[in-house]
């Protein structure tokens, strides 16, 4: 990527965050599109944490209309499983149809073609790349106690 | 005519290539095996009623192990409400999430459930075939599955060679023989049947007819017209695919947890006979997921009105909350937490007044 990063360290991971664009607390990327569309996909941080995904599932269609912290979808990965949230309130534009049948460019690129959905609404609560790696700080102890309280079990 | 047994294999939805790896190691160790054929078929939740999955499956008489990426209750229920049924056999492998103590508390589960209250399928008849579900989640090796089904095979075909015995005592050897020659003249299958069907991913409701007691909540509760009721009054998936895409909430109103959502991430609802987390991390959290434990966390019934809430608003329709369709156990529940209406308010207004 030629644009400017910024970088987080998980233990030994570099994760990188292009500065082009914005970011939600769930850790999604957020690129404004022409026409008021938003792009979101997974950050390296979230990306990070579930390694490789194996199915992606929405449970919600092109047109719905969705509110913040809607239950959305689930993800599979290697690691993990999860439910996924919708970053914003708005509707939902478009879904990278792509990934139901091969979810590798969530890996592959994950700032590019291995984006999730568009979405119209506010976006005025996203955060700037720098804001986001505050969060970022705030949330790791927090996550590592998660991942760690689970793999306990 | 040998006794034979069909094997069938469920593919998973998603491209684990460990799932995929192992179908395939189940498959290949099964194909040559005496007595055994193998049938691949997609997703069994996804095969539609007149696929050619579920026709396959159907013209299947014999007795039957059905392997998938389900609990066996789901995968069960699943096979019935499409009519294939038949007795339920009795595997010795677990499902995904039980271990060696989940046993006392699943016969305390089941002597929960056997309450004297008559359940749907008390009253039906099946036919005398097995059929057995297993759990691919449940182990990682192939050898595991391979191994039961071998040992289904030889129980299956235990009174064919007693009958043998009966009929003649010990049997000379020039018999034997022949009988051995009839066993070996038929070649067995060196490759499955792979039924391959077109279609997207299905969400809709099973239902657990050993549990279910037809109270008819469910029809209550559904703003959808999912449910409906057969000829003989008795609650039926009428329109599976009017069903609302991710939403579970009828299973929480159920008061026997007798409707399964087997794709559901909660073991609970998804067909599992406990409450066993599952074997992956769960990232929810991360994504957005609201605190199970926070102050405030919803109760079942709530979250079952706010699931369904949100599904007629996708829909177009207006939010109803718990004014609709609400199971009448759960009134108590219903006023502590809800923002109370009127009605309630003039109650509450009755009850102050000392009489």
């Amino acid at each position: 990527m030629s644009e400017s990063c910024l970088t987080f360290m998980m233990g030994e991971y570099r994760a990188e965050f292009p500065t082009d664009r914005r970011y939600a607390r769930n850790h999604m990327w957020a690129l404004s599109l022409e026409g008021g569309s938003t792009r979101f996909g997974f950050t390296a941080y979230a990306v990070r944490l579930l390694q490789d995904v194996y199915f992606l599932d929405w449970e919600v269609a092109e047109g719905d209309l969705l509110a913040e912290k809607q239950e959305i979808g689930q993800i599979e990965s290697q690691k993990a499983e999860a439910s996924l949230y919708s970053p914003q309130a708005g509707t939902l534009d478009r879904i990278n149809q792509v990934l139901l049948k091969d979810p590798s460019a969530i890996n592959v690129d994950k700032y590019g073609e291995g984006w999730l959905f568009e979405m119209s609404g506010d976006a005025s609560a996203l955060l700037s790349a720098e804001m986001y790696l505050e969060h970022l700080e705030a949330v790791w102890e927090v996550t590592q106690r998660t991942i760690k309280g689970q793999m306990n079990r | 005519m040998p006794h034979r047994l069909t094997v069938v294999i469920s593919q998973s939805r998603s491209q684990n290539p460990k799932k995929r790896q192992l179908e395939e190691q189940v498959v290949a160790g099964l194909l040559g095996e005496r007595g055994i054929d193998v049938t691949v078929v997609p997703h069994l939740y996804d095969l539609k009623p007149d696929g050619s999955g579920m026709l396959c499956l159907s013209g299947i008489s014999g007795d039957l192990v059905v392997c998938s990426w389900l609990y066996p209750r789901a995968a069960r229920w699943i096979l019935d409400r499409n009519q294939i049924r038949g007795q339920e056999g009795k595997t010795l492998l677990k499902s995904l999430g039980e271990t060696d103590d989940d046993d006392e508390a699943d016969e305390e589960a089941i002597d929960d459930l056997a309450e004297d209250k008559p359940r749907v399928a008390d009253q039906r008849e099946l036919p005398a075939r097995r059929i057995y579900c297993l759990d691919l989640r449940a182990y990682d090796d192939a050898s595991a599955f391979r191994e039961e089904i071998v040992r289904i095979a030889t129980e299956l075909a235990t009174p064919t060679i007693e009958l043998n015995g009966w009929i003649n005592g010990n049997p000379k050897p020039e018999q034997m023989e022949r009988y051995l020659a009839a066993e070996t003249a038929a070649p067995e299958p060196r490759q499955a049947t792979v039924i391959e069907e077109e279609g997207g991913r299905r969400w809709y409701p099973v239902i657990d007819l050993s549990r279910c007691t037809n109270c008819l909540e469910c029809i209550d509760f559904c703003l959808f017209g999912v449910y409906g009721i057969d000829a003989r009054e008795t609650i039926l998936v009428e329109q599976p695919d009017n069903c609302r895409q991710g939403c579970p909430a009828c299973s929480r109103v159920c008061p026997e947890n007798a409707i399964i959502f087997p794709q559901h991430k909660t073991p609970t609802i998804a067909g599992s006979a406990d409450v066993a987390g599952t074997l992956k991390i769960d990232l929810s959290q991360l994504f957005g997921a609201p605190d199970p434990g926070a102050p405030g966390a919803e109760k079942a019934m709530e979250v079952a009105a706010r699931e369904r809430d949100e599904q007629l608003l996708l829909a177009g329709r207006d939010a109803v909350g718990m004014q609709v369709g609400m199971p009448k156990r759960h009134e108590s529940e219903l006023s502590g937490s809800v923002a109370k209406d009127q009605l309630d308010e003039l109650i509450d207004s009755l009850d102050e007044l000392d009489f």
